[in-house]
């Protein structure tokens, strides 16, 4: 079997779909990299060729969001031999409830190399931004990612405040921080369902989703919106916590959690369910800081790095935030790390809830703005660091660059299934917890 | 093992009684209901400009007529008097049944295009360019909560063994081929569900160059369920349409 380097293949096969839906090609760790904290110029963890200049970093992401799509995640080269092809999974498949493709190297049972396929969800969503008012652009934000909705909305309102140093209300920013933890132990609850159903774990399935539902549920009864579209404003909260809705809110999410304890219990006793998560999908700490991944995967290679930690805002700066880390790097460990943050966010929303701020309390002021108009946003995400960098002109959209935390995985995701087998591959992508509506907005 | 089946059994009965019974409150949220206007909206004009996406018109009178298939539940309209109070019966057969209060139409689709299947339905998800959340509202019909398989109501993993497309968000250009392909994947009689304001008028989206405007473009449509997104019960109830067993139908 030989291996060359990716770029010398790419007039290869078009794939399943004929030559017009042929992928383009592009290198996502170079057209996606970014530098964490360029704006600050406190580089915590670099990745890819490093940018010297903001400017730079702008026109990457102008390049990726003009990107020709579809656009192939390539892996580092392609390996040719005896019986080897590419297998298209993809773009409509069950076992991934998403349109995307992944180009498999095979030649029957290995993945040699696994190419993500992304683009055939763009809804041209950060280009159609430019002209609105903020308020209108965070309707399409907050629907760019569905499942992800509060942290995106949190990170482009951040950003939004920051480029017009608008203050915001104390209520408002707690407001935000409460909705983007009901939403981590949503998605939480949800990846570890997931799993427990490639492992044919039925029982724990069923469970586990009941609880995922419980959690909608719980999002529904208090912004209104099972998957918090509108709960986010800028400025000032539209809709009030009233202290009996508080009050119903932290005994339903105690019972939860008293409730996910049992399962988690469950499934850690259970052998099938960790032998099968155990050496499926790692990921090497070196590369996992050398690719730049971020969130779960990051932190289950044993790294302890957290947005909310990094550079705290309020609230976080006022509570007690306990951040799981993992050493193994496979599924077990990310499973474990989305457990534990199961356990800690709930605890972050207890405190989040105990010391509810009241109306009158001060005001607090956005970070100050990067340059003329420009703000930056950041929030950790469920699946990882979240970044928005947004231009104002006239109180106007004039530009929107964003880089999600499935942006910053997709490389380390492709490595973690080289080698592996095809059964491997849900283990590996419930667990990282992926989202193609993030890299095809 | 024995543990896992002592905690299920410790744990009930937690599925709902829908449709046996209507939709409670914690399955159909404020914002998963309809808006419906007051009886006199004080500023007409003011409520149709404050649409950002253009669900309101004005109607014979001095009346208002909301789209549902593209009203994506922002509220706004609240400040002019509107309240969200509909039912989870909400999908329709027909685009223009979508329209509160209704236009007068020509003779309207099939409406049950599935009735022989009666008992056992097979469907099939396409993802034909959302945001997610639709999707993950989708399989969350397999959860115990609302259990869709105690109502013969079937997830595949191919087209080719499904008798329902359920699809999905605003139709992208790249996925216009996918989703005429799977359509055609699937043996007849079959039928075609718009989940979504996304499919049924593009949504938040529908003044973006370069995305299709409706499925209804690509495939033809045998049932428009309105909301971003829908509330499971909704979808739950517009499969049971096309088998003739809605709780809408089985009511009136």
């Amino acid at each position: 079997m030989t291996s060359r380097p990716w770029s010398e293949s790419l007039r290869g096969p078009a794939g399943a779909l004929g030559t017009e839906h042929a992928p383009a090609y592009l290198p996502i760790d170079r057209a996606f990299a970014l530098v964490n904290d360029y704006g600050t110029g406190r580089a915590l963890l670099w990745r890819g060729p490093a940018p010297a200049e903001a400017n730079e970093v702008a026109t990457l992401w102008r390049r990726a969001a003009e990107a020709p799509r579809p656009h192939r995640v390539a892996p580092e080269e392609v390996v040719e031999g005896y019986g080897v092809f590419t297998f298209p999974y993809g773009p409509i498949s069950m076992g991934v409830p998403e349109s995307g493709r992944f180009d498999v190297r095979t030649y029957g049972e290995r993945i040699l190399t696994l190419g993500p396929v992304a683009g055939f969800k763009s809804r041209r969503i950060l280009g159609a931004l430019p002209g609105l008012t903020p308020e209108d652009a965070l309707l399409r934000v907050e629907r760019l990612a569905g499942n992800f909705s509060a942290a995106h909305a949190a990170a482009f309102l951040a950003a939004v405040e920051s480029a017009a140093a608008i203050e915001v209300a104390r209520t408002e920013l707690w407001t935000r921080a409460l909705a983007q933890e009901l939403e981590r132990i949503y998605n939480h609850l949800h990846q570890i369902a997931r799993v427990a159903e490639a492992a044919s774990q039925n029982v724990g399935l069923a469970q586990t989703h009941a609880l995922a539902e419980e959690m909608l549920r719980i999002e529904g009864r208090t912004f209104g919106h099972r998957w918090l579209f509108g709960a986010l404003a800028p400025g000032a909260p539209t809709r009030r916590l009233d202290p009996e809705g508080r009050r119903w809110l932290g005994r339903a999410l105690r019972e939860l959690s008293g409730r996910f304890e049992v399962l988690l219990e469950l499934f850690l006793g259970s052998r099938t369910f960790v032998d099968r998560l155990q050496t499926t999908g790692v990921v090497s700490r070196e590369r996992a800081v050398r690719w730049g991944a971020v969130g779960p995967v990051l932190r289950a290679t044993g790294v302890a790095w957290d947005d909310r930690l990094r550079a705290p805002s309020v609230p976080y700066t006022d509570l007690f935030l306990e951040l799981p880390r993992e050493d193994g790097g496979d599924a077990l460990a990310r499973i474990l790390v989305r457990a534990h943050e199961v356990r800690s966010s709930a605890l972050l929303l207890e405190q989040l809830l105990d010391r509810w701020p009241g109306d009158a309390m001060a005001r607090e002021a956005p970070a100050p703005p990067v340059g003329p108009g420009r703000g930056l946003g950041r929030v950790e995400s469920p699946s990882g660091d979240l970044v928005y960098e947004v231009r104002l002109t006239n109180g106007r959209i004039a530009s929107v660059g964003m880089r999600s935390a499935s942006h910053a995985n997709w490389p380390v995701f492709a490595e973690s299934l080289r080698h592996a087998v095809f059964t491997d591959f849900h283990f590996a992508w419930e667990s990282f917890g992926l989202v193609f509506a993030e890299t095809d907005a | 093992m024995s543990s896992w089946v002592g905690q299920a059994i410790r744990r009930g009965r937690l599925t709902t009684r829908y449709p046996a019974e209507p939709a409670t409150e914690l399955e159909l949220p404020m914002l998963a209901r309809a808006p419906r206007p007051p009886a006199v909206v004080p500023d007409r004009l003011g409520a149709i400009a404050a649409c950002p996406v253009a669900a309101l018109s004005a109607a014979g009178g001095s009346g208002i007529r909301a789209d549902e298939g593209r009203c994506i539940r922002c509220a706004r309209c609240a400040a002019h008097g509107f309240d969200f109070s509909g039912s989870a019966e909400c999908s329709r057969p027909d685009r223009a049944g979508l329209l509160v209060p209704p236009v007068p139409s020509g003779p309207g689709a099939r409406a049950v295009p599935l009735r022989q299947l009666g008992r056992s339905v097979h469907v099939f998800l396409v993802d034909a360019g959302s945001c997610n959340a639709c999707n993950h509202e989708v399989l969350a019909l397999t959860n115990p909560y609302y259990d869709a398989q105690r109502l013969g109501i079937f997830f595949t993993n191919s087209p080719r063994h499904a008798d329902v497309l359920l699809v999905v968000g605003v139709p992208t250009a790249e996925m216009t081929e996918p989703v005429r392909r799977a359509f055609e994947a699937l043996p007849s009689p079959k039928a075609v569900v718009a989940v979504g304001v996304c499919p049924i008028g593009g949504g938040v989206f529908q003044s973006t160059p370069g995305l299709a405007g409706s499925l209804e473009e690509l495939v033809p449509v045998d049932a428009f369920v309105p909301g971003c997104p829908p509330a499971p019960v909704s979808v739950l109830d517009a499969i049971l349409g096309l088998l003739g067993r809605s709780r809408a139908r089985t009511e009136g």
